[in-house]
């Protein structure tokens, strides 16, 4: 059993691309399939993304610490954050059939990450959101 | 992420290669604002080197649609590589957004 990956991210957009380049080597080094990977890399930086944009009410600096890890054949990451409580599995759902003209412009990145997932479990630890992401590795 | 452009006529077109995450999706809103502003009657965003989309380039995506519809004129996603095409089907976007756009010149 390999080690989990950890690392950690300032709140600035600048940073998605190393979370990008972070679960590509965590992806290659237990060689996930690639819809596992294209799941789990949207759903990720979904997640990161919604902190960076919307955690924090104001223009310091912060960090979010991020866990990839493997138990048995789940691939799960861990994020935690602090920022305002934000539990995404209590965001109402989106209507993907509604026409574009009224489609709300927000919503469409926790309802992807919701329909990625095999799992998204959420807790409020102190003044910190984590949120754990789960998918199997059989895709 | 990297943008090169042709313009035709009032035609201008997009291609975009690599990722459009957080960051992407903003140089992706300039890009298409300054289409606007030189005066496109047509934007086409060709997607078919993109290999990632997230919200916030979709959120860029549906204001330019919005904007150039409202405005009397076109836009259009073109040629979503299968990465991308995933995403426009599972959020909705790809009936109303792709289908039947190919930019002339394009495979």
């Amino acid at each position: 059993m390999t080690a989990p990956l950890e690392f950690r991210l300032c709140n600035q957009l600048g940073e998605l691309r190393r979370l990008g380049d972070e679960v590509q080597n965590f992806s290659a080094a237990h060689r996930l399939p690639p819809a596992v990977v294209q799941a789990f890399d949207l759903s990720l930086a979904e997640w990161v993304t919604n902190i960076i944009s919307y955690g924090h009410a104001d223009a310091e600096e912060h960090w979010i610490q991020v866990r990839l890890s493997m138990a048995g054949d789940l691939v799960q990451a861990e994020v935690m954050d602090d920022g305002r409580a934000f539990n995404p599995l209590t965001h109402p759902p989106v209507d993907t059939t509604a026409p574009l003209e009224t489609r709300p412009i927000g919503g469409l990145g926790i309802h992807m990450m919701r329909k990625l997932m095999d799992g998204v479990e959420y807790r409020r630890e102190g003044a910190k959101n984590i949120v754990t992401l789960t998918i199997q590795r059989a895709g | 992420m990297e943008i090169s452009k042709s313009i035709t006529n009032e035609s201008h077109e997009l291609l975009i290669s690599g990722r459009i995450d957080g960051a992407g999706a903003n140089q992706l809103e300039l890009e298409t604002l300054a289409a606007m502003r030189a005066g496109a009657k047509t934007i086409y965003v060709n997607l078919s080197q993109a290999t990632f989309l997230c919200s916030a380039g979709l959120r860029v995506l549906l204001q330019t649609w919005r904007q150039m519809k409202s405005s009397g004129k076109s836009f259009y996603v073109a040629n979503p590589s299968p990465e991308v095409d995933a995403v426009l089907v599972m959020t909705g976007f790809r009936e109303q957004m792709v289908e039947g756009a190919r930019p002339p010149g394009l495979a």
